[in-house]
């Protein structure tokens, strides 16, 4: 019996052994190709004279799909475009073309961590990829192999802080820029307001309340009558929604990630016949998706925050950037649709500061590269709404850090100057 | 007994009988294939992380880090039948364990005796609540772990550093080795990973394998027989919580992040069918598990990276008609094959059946069983 | 000597009792048989012994009180049941099985040596010593269960109608079986069964279940000998 079992166990050792061999084979021998051994000035992994090659991990199947997906044709149809009318310019006075690689990593930061390992050694930089843990699970590997992490899609601050992150830059705004902006919107109203918060206990809603309450300190025509917290796993807010309209206030400071959560808020302070002006943050204010389910026309204003141009939005229809984003996503971008999720257009944005740092640069190194990423001042991206800007110079700021706030009027939204 | 039989009928044994059956199972039988195979294997191993390339150590490496928590997973599911669907929350313990460990700068060697003990303890004091309810409960609660977990992960912001996560990078090679961090870290998966798999071989092949066998087979008939169902599954939950804190240290090893999307429940479930791929019941099926979880993304990735997920439940269900006993028995699903051409052709090959001690040598059998069972 | 010996067992499921009282000994080398309707108590009763229910009242083994005990225990003093149902493990060879039931034992040779002389008590196990359990007939299957309880050498069986849904001539040889391993082994029995005949061959002693309570206790001689039992359980 025993004996039986050994030679059943050999086969098994013998198949591993086997694989083992094979990926030995595969791997092709030699102990070259170790990042970090290049030498000053030589030309980085990933960059030739005719182009240069991104990658990104960002999250193409599971959840996250939907903005995952975005963040990839966004900047793939922006170069896409652009490698049809020739390539790039770069600060080295040559020109090439950008070629984009892109791997899924279902928002498994453990997929992320090996699908930068498996990129970093082809690619130039890394770019526009979602997610913090996905984002954070190889921050300090890209650090230690000096591979630019630029322009990633996650409002994490340690992203935008040069001393902990100095290969790394957030593109998107922090969770703060935008409850600061509509703190400071609402510290400017002439009238006075009590306001309700109702917030995601975890990072997400503490950044937003944070840079709300720094924007309103010392305005005393504000004053926050309650707070409430839920959990991001809960179903329901029946009850904190049915408190907070007992308080009597007449803004209610929602940080909110969750679809169903939002949309349900939204129908139970109109079942409670309560109707304060409504604060949502930018990824959960969608007007199809949230705010008509929602019934939002109800309340006297629904404002969000925002820094891209909606294509959606028949203001936008006859807009030159609009036009030429929407034809390039559809021919460049592999994303036939109308884009569902605001990460295309950051995404193409993402494209158009990538080629302005890829101007500055001059040489064809990773270290050039970083420093010219870090010198745009003020730069307006396609796409961008007016009075807003990249500018990456600012420590402690991701590229954009200015948002506009914007009102809801039952079909999309208009900017507003202040708050009535 | 007090009066054995005189007049017992001869029996031949098993394994006597298909020694001689065909030159393939002769060939597997020589000493030199059974010994031989065993140290090429060490000496493989050995030499392996010198002369791959970073990335093939690396994935090396997490296939390692998946191949343990699978083991623990075999260990209570397909050792012990009984359902967990919270495995991957021990690992991600096991990763937070560490990574807090390391923050504190406490010894590594005490952080790696906490990452076992932690789990093992929480373990224990879930099957204890658990196991008492038997069939579909321990299933039941073993969801409730990750989904609890990672909620819990980002409120214990303290502990956890939150929904952004903790790094710990801790394992540089040493000075003077020579050997660069991935041949280093891939090193440290091979020796912790071995010394686990090794200790799992012999418990599941020894007497307490056996018990677990029984209670998986049929409980009423264990406690018949002196074997107590709850302390079995409890010593087996036990068990797999602390391989999957071990895993979460290797995890920390070779990721070097954890955060709460670590532990969610989706992972979970993927470590399940890289058991069930890999062979349930079967500790090199757990090998090819850890082959399947951490390689299958990076082909699809390859592939078509807009399609992994499809791509992946292909496979699964290709896998699952063609070897219903996992990868595991594909060398046995051959010969069975080369045989049955054999006999086709008239040279009648005597029919082998492959003979085991209880619920170890017939994983293909008992996959097939649990599948019905609980899926 | 008495090895087994119940006084005044009660049990309940939940809130029903089931045992109202019931008293029964078992020398050593003795075996006992429990006779009553459907639904009377029998398995009940060995089931209490077993452990494998909560019980009031005395049960005693070998001089120890077994009360309380978790059925591994119990088990573990060596009463092997059989219970109702038999169960196997199907997955498994009969030779397996065999293997499986002598667990808690460590004398290789003596293993070996039992797993001869079962299948000398039931050749038609020797026939099928390589199929799974599950593809045996429910005569096998009982064979093999009986079988498996032996495999751990007990010094006490509980058989629980080892003729349930056997052909008579079936349910025969498994009794012939039975009493050749009595007579030979010396292993004490506890048999329940429907069959009084049968029961007859194998049993010194018997009592008569009714609602939970012995109602009538005898040797096997007496008991034959009786008008209702004759009426009730020997069809004549
Ligand atoms: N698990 C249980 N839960 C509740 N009641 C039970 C349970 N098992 C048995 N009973 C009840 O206890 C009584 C005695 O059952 P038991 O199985 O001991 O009878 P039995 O004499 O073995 O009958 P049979 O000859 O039909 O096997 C019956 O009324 C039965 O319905
Ligand atoms: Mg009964």
């Amino acid at each position: 019996m025993n004996r039986h079992f050994g030679s059943r166990h050999a086969i098994g050792i013998a198949a591993v052994s086997a694989l083992a061999l094979t990926l030995t084979a595969c791997g092709g021998g030699g102990d070259s190709g170790r990042s970090g051994d290049a030498a000053e000035g030589a030309p980085s992994p990933g960059i030739t004279d005719e182009s240069v090659t991104l990658g990104i991990t960002t999250p193409l199947s599971g959840a996250t799909a939907g903005p995952g997906t975005c963040t990839v044709a966004g900047v793939t149809a922006y170069f896409g475009m652009k490698n049809a009318e020739g390539g790039i310019e770069f600060g080295d006075g040559k020109t090439r073309t950008v070629e984009i690689e892109a791997l899924d990593d279902t928002y498994d930061p453990q997929q992320a961590a090996a699908n930068y390992d498996s990129l970093k050694g082809d690619v130039f930089a890394m770019t526009a990829g979602l997610g913090t843990p996905t984002n954070r699970a190889w921050r300090d590997a890209a650090i230690a192999d000096g591979v630019p992490q630029a322009l990633i899609m996650t409002g994490d601050p340690i992203f935008s802080d040069t001393d902990e992150s100095p290969m790394q830059l957030g593109f998107v705004p922090i969770y703060q820029n935008e409850g600061e902006a509509f703190g400071e919107l609402l510290a400017g109203s002439t009238a006075e307001h009590k306001v309700a918060i109702l917030s995601q206990n975890d990072d997400f809603g503490e950044g937003y309340v944070e840079g709300f309450k720094s924007a309103i300190e010392g305005s005393d025509n504000i004053e926050i009558v309650q707070e409430l917290t839920y959990e991001a796993t809960d179903t329901t807010v029946d009850a904190q929604i049915t408190e907070l309209a007992s308080s009597g206030a007449d803004v209610i400071f929602n940080a909110m990630s969750v679809t169903p959560l939002t949309i349900a808020a939204l129908q139970k302070a109109q079942q409670l016949n309560w109707t304060p002006n409504w604060f949502l943050p930018s990824n959960t204010s969608s007007p199809g998706a949230i705010l008509e389910p929602g019934g939002a026309a109800a309340f006297p204003g629904v404002y969000s925050v925002s820094f891209a141009k909606a294509p959606a939005s028949p203001a936008f229809a006859q807009d030159e950037d609009v036009v030429e984003y929407l034809a390039a996503l559809k021919e460049y971008g592999n994303y036939p649709d109308p884009p569902a999720f605001p990460h295309c257009q950051w995404s193409w944005m993402v494209g158009a500061t990538l080629e302005q740092a890829f101007a500055e640069m001059e040489e064809p190194t990773r270290e050039s590269f970083m420093e010219a990423l870090r010198g745009i001042e003020g730069f307006e991206a396609p796409l961008m709404l007016p009075d807003t800007s990249v500018t990456t110079t600012e420590d402690g700021q991701p590229a954009v850090s200015t948002v506009v706030v914007q009102k809801y009027n039952g079909k999309g939204y208009d900017t507003v100057e202040s708050f009535e | 007994m007090a009066s054995s039989s005189k007049t017992s009928v001869p029996t031949t044994s098993a394994p006597a009988s298909s020694a001689t059956s065909s030159p393939a199972s002769s060939f597997r039988q020589s000493p030199w294939v059974r010994w031989g195979a065993p140290l090429l294997l060490l000496v493989g191993l050995a030499v392996l992380p010198l002369v791959m390339t970073e990335s093939a150590n690396d994935t090396l490496a997490r296939i390692g880090v998946f191949a343990v928590a699978v083991l623990g997973l075999n260990v209570v599911m397909g050792y012990t039948g009984q359902v967990s669907l919270g495995q991957i929350f021990f690992l991600g313990l096991g990763a937070y364990v560490t990574a807090y460990g390391v923050s504190q700068e406490w010894n590594i060697v005490l952080v790696f005796v906490l990452t076992c003990a932690i789990p093992a303890v929480a373990g224990l004091l879930v099957a204890l609540a658990a196991a008492r309810l038997g069939g579909l409960a321990i299933a039941m609660v073993t969801i409730a772990l990750p989904i609890v977990g990672v909620p819990l992960a980002k409120r214990l912001s303290d502990f956890t550093g939150g929904s952004q996560g903790m790094s710990a990078r801790f394992v540089a090679a040493p000075e003077g080795s020579g050997l660069y961090d991935d041949q280093w870290q891939l090193y440290l998966v091979l020796v912790i990973g071995g010394i686990v798999f090794l200790l799992t071989y012999f418990l599941v092949r020894g007497k307490y394998g056996r018990a677990f066998a029984i209670v998986k087979g049929n409980e009423n008939v264990a406690s018949s027989m002196g074997i107590s169902p709850y302390r079995y599954k409890v010593l087996a939950f036990t068990i797999a919580s602390l391989i999957g804190g071990v895993s979460g240290f290797l995890y920390m090893v070779v990721v070097q992040y954890t955060s709460p999307e670590t532990m969610s429940f989706g992972h979970s479930i993927e470590l399940l069918v890289a058991m069930v791929i890999g062979g349930a019941g079967s500790i090199v099926g757990s090998i090819l598990g850890g082959v399947f979880y951490v390689v299958v993304p990076d082909i699809t990735n390859a592939i078509d990276p807009s399609l992994t997920a499809l791509l992946q439940g292909a496979l699964l269900l290709a896998v699952l008609f063609v070897l219903p006993g996992g990868l595991v028995s594909l060398p046995r699903a051959v010969m069975r094959g080369l045989r049955r051409s054999s006999a086709g052709r008239g040279s009648a090959a005597p029919p082998t059946t492959p003979s085991s001690t209880p619920g170890s040598g017939t994983a293909a059998e008992q996959t097939e069983t649990e599948r019905h069972g609980h899926a | 000597m008495t090895l087994l010996e119940l006084e005044d067992v009660t049990a309940s499921y939940g809130p029903v009792q089931v045992l109202d009282g019931v008293s029964l000994s078992v020398p050593e080398n003795g075996a006992f048989g429990i006779l009553g309707a459907n639904g009377a108590g029998k398995t009940t009763t060995l089931r209490a012994i077993s452990g494998a229910v909560r019980t009031g009242g005395r049960i005693v083994f070998d001089g120890k009180d077994i009360s309380g005990m978790r059925p591994d225990q119990v088990a573990a003093l060596g009463i092997a049941h059989v219970p109702e149902g038999r169960g196997s493990f199907g997955d498994l060879t009969v030779r397996e099985n065999l293997r499986v039931g002598a667990y808690l034992r460590k004398d290789r040779k003596g293993i070996d040596e039992d797993i001869d002389y079962c299948l000398d008590l039931f050749p038609n196990l020797q026939d099928r010593i390589k199929s799974n359990a599950s593809a045996l007939s429910g005569g096998e299957q009982q064979m093999l269960a009986v079988a498996r309880a032996i495999m751990s050498k007990p010094r006490m069986l509980l058989l629980d109608e080892a003729s349930l849904g056997l052909a008579p001539s079936t349910a025969k040889n498994v009794y012939d079986a039975i009493r050749r391993l009595r007579l030979e082994s010396g292993i004490a029995m506890v048999v329940v069964e429907q069959n009084a005949n049968l029961a007859f061959t194998v049993v010194d002693d018997a009592t008569v279940l009714e609602t939970g309570r012995s109602v009538l206790t005898g040797t096997s001689a007496e008991l034959k000998g009786m008008d209702e039992i004759r009426r009730a359980y020997l069809g004549g």
